[in-house]
């Protein structure tokens, strides 16, 4: 199962149960707890005490309510000892009096009896006095002994009437001491009263005996009863101590054990693996909590299967979308293939005529061949314009870079147009400090940037004159065309560098163009990292710069 | 004096005619092929002087096949110029690379061509209807 790797994840980050077990080296309690709760029965009560369908606040509130109520059982179970030991001490101390007045009866039996032997041996009256003060106070004990009503009654009532015999020999006693004739009867007298006197003296012993006994057996009763309530009590309290531990224990784990389910959970879901479930027994707030992350496990499941799906399908798109490409691609090379080999054959055939290699040319040929050649020309430079557009936009354009001379770029430029400036009667001139570095670049496409720019100039300018240059800003080669033409207005400023866009359509129609040449010598400054931007006074004309890093980096779009 | 022998491999028979014709006014000898496969073949047969090659080319490419006249020690030292349309670029790169001699891109001013043909190979004389004119 998981339990190493939960032990592991729980055990790993907790620097208090590093603490604790820092101080005891062979286990820590937390580890004991765990090996008792996971090797005992009590593993089926936590599991159990964790599905039942109740409320960790519940739980935890019955918990301690039945430990509460176990320690006020064990209070009141205290409470009613130690009322009955009191009771039970006045009992005994009651039994304690009454033994005491049935030893005092005795007492007073005793000394009747001996004055009564005096009385006959002194022939005295004082005596006879003394004996019925005895006897009064013997009679006084036995009936409080009687009131207390735990002697036996026949017992009492033999006593009484073994006294009342004794009484009645006293009486007999004193007339014969008043008659004088006490020597006749003594013998007698001596008699009877011996009799009695052992009869009696039998009798209160048994009375006294009794009362000891009763005394005895409610000691032992007491003695019994106090160690019963110690026993209750030390139960009660040892039950509720135990059953907090328990209820303490089994909670606590039964709260532990999907904490620690969850933490695994999470750390799988955290590595990516989604989709799987956790399983808890708790059907209180640990369960529904559980049960959402169940939830959010199969959504997250779902959100990951659905995007690896979108991928896929991306991927296969994205794979589509590259052999379209490379179609495109293929069909833009020879389509560049088939443009060019009959516009080399028009232009090749014009050319040869008019260089007279079939002979001379008439002077009214001339002029419609040579328009030939131009329109062939301007066809052949849209074509171009369209291929290197096409070619840029579908990320295929590079760049060949190498050493060149900033110099010759504009000295190509400008004896390429200086005819047409010439024709067009416009001053066209070089403005370029002398000593440029050399620059590392594609010059093809520069070269290609700068004769647009000039191009449009010269076209669009009816008089005054174009000017091209090159100069040094830092790190930068600024290339500039200035012209004294018509102007470009301020709000048309951005977007003259945009496809297909000419500053006014009548425009296009009077000077021609494909609206395509400033928008590709863009694209190249922007792939030597460079710049471009014009400034215009509608008017006067404008200047078009634009600025390339001496030493070119990149070559991809 | 020796005949001195270009092979022009083309496919378009207006390019091949515009070349022959611009030959023909001079005292080069003109072959063509119109094939990559077969321009190699005649060039292995004919060892010509220069060499034009197009290089789209049905069959083998322009490039190709000057990689494989320059692998072959009998036509190796024969100078190519390799004309190309100009679809891709690094084309220059490219002709290098397969040890082209130099390198045009179409379309080409018929005057552009033989002046970089008589660069390779000068001219060793005039033909007759150069002197007739």
């Amino acid at each position: 199962m998981h339990k190493n790797e939960r032990s592991r994840a729980i055990q790993v980050p907790s620097s208090l149960e590093n603490l604790s077990s820092a101080g005891d080296p062979e286990i820590s309690l937390e580890q004991f707890a765990e090996r008792v709760q996971g090797r005992t029965p009590l593993r089926l009560l936590v599991r159990w005490v964790a599905g039942i369908r109740a409320s960790v606040h519940t739980k935890l509130l019955a918990a301690f309510l039945v430990v509460t109520l176990l320690f006020i059982a064990m209070a009141l179970v205290s409470l009613q000892t130690i009322v009955s030991a009191t009771r039970q001490s006045q009992q005994l101390d009651d039994a304690h009096e009454l033994v005491g007045l049935a030893q005092q009866g005795e007492s007073a039996l005793a000394r009747q009896m001996h004055y009564t032997d005096m009385a006959l041996l002194s022939q005295d009256e004082v005596a006879i006095g003394k004996i019925l003060r005895e006897n009064n106070q013997f009679n006084d004990r036995l009936a409080k002994v009687e009131s207390a009503g735990t002697a036996d009654p026949a017992l009492v009532e033999q006593i009484r009437r073994s006294q009342d015999e004794a009484m009645a020999v006293v009486a007999d006693m004193a007339n014969a001491i008043r008659d004088g004739k006490l020597g006749t009867v003594t013998g007698q007298l001596l008699r009877r009263q011996e009799r009695l006197d052992s009869e009696i003296t039998a009798q209160v012993g048994r009375l006294v005996a009794a009362q000891q006994d009763r005394m005895a057996t409610l000691r032992d009763s007491v003695n019994a009863a106090n160690r019963r309530s110690l026993i209750l009590t030390s139960a009660f309290a040892v039950s509720a101590v135990l059953f907090a531990l328990l209820c303490g224990f089994v909670i606590s784990w039964s709260f532990i054990l999907p904490v620690r389910e969850a933490q695994g959970f999470l750390d799988r879901v955290a590595a990516g693996q989604f989709g799987g479930r956790i399983e808890v027994a708790n059907r209180d707030e640990f369960g529904a909590l559980a049960d959402r992350m169940n939830h959010m496990s199969a959504e997250l499941h779902r959100f990951d299967s659905e995007q690896k799906h979108a991928a896929a399908e991306l991927g296969r798109l994205n794979q589509q979308l590259e052999q379209t490409s490379k179609a495109k691609s293929e069909f833009l090379a020879n389509m560049s293939h088939e443009l060019r080999t009959p516009m080399n054959a028009i232009l090749g055939f014009t050319e040869m005529l008019l260089d007279g290699l079939y002979g001379g040319v008439p002077a009214d040929i001339n002029e419609p061949l040579t328009d030939i050649q131009v329109n062939g020309r301007h066809l052949l430079r849209l074509i171009n314009d369209v291929l290197d557009l096409s070619k840029i936009e579908a990320g295929r354009m590079e760049l060949a870079l190498s050493e060149y001379s900033p110099r010759e770029v504009v000295d190509i430029v400008y004896v390429s147009l200086r005819s047409l400036a010439v024709e067009k009667g416009l001053g066209f001139g070089i403005d370029a400090p002398d000593g440029l570095p050399v620059a590392y670049g594609d010059n093809g496409r520069l070269t290609q940037c700068l004769m647009n720019l000039a191009g449009n100039a010269l076209k669009f300018t009816r008089q005054g004159k174009v000017e091209i240059g090159v100069e040094r800003r830092g790190d930068e080669l600024v290339y500039r065309v200035s012209d004294t033409g018509i102007g470009i207005p301020k709000e048309e400023l951005e977007n003259v560098f945009a496809e297909f866009r000419q500053v006014d359509s009548t425009v296009t129609r009077e000077f021609g163009g494909t609206g395509l040449g400033l928008s590709i010598t863009k694209k190249f400054v922007e792939m030597h990292g460079g710049r471009i931007w014009v400034e215009s006074e509608i008017g006067k004309g404008c200047v078009f710069y634009f600025a390339v890093p001496l030493r070119a980096k990149g070559g991809e779009t | 004096m020796n005949v001195q022998t270009i092979l022009y491999v083309e496919d378009n028979e207006y390019n091949r005619k515009i070349v022959h014709q611009l030959m023909s006014r001079t005292t080069y000898r003109l072959i063509e092929a119109m094939d990559g496969e077969s321009g190699v073949a005649m060039a292995q047969k004919e060892l010509p002087d220069l060499i034009l090659m197009d290089v789209q080319l049905p069959k083998m490419s322009g490039l190709d096949a000057t990689r494989a006249l320059k692998a072959d020690p009998r036509t190796a030292n024969i100078p190519v110029i390799v004309i190309t349309s100009f679809a891709l670029s690094g084309d220059r790169e490219k002709a290098a690379a397969a040890g082209a001699i130099n390198y045009l891109a179409k379309p080409y001013s018929p005057r552009e061509l033989l002046a970089m043909v008589r660069d390779v190979l000068p001219e060793s004389g005039s033909t007759n209807r150069e002197v007739e004119k």
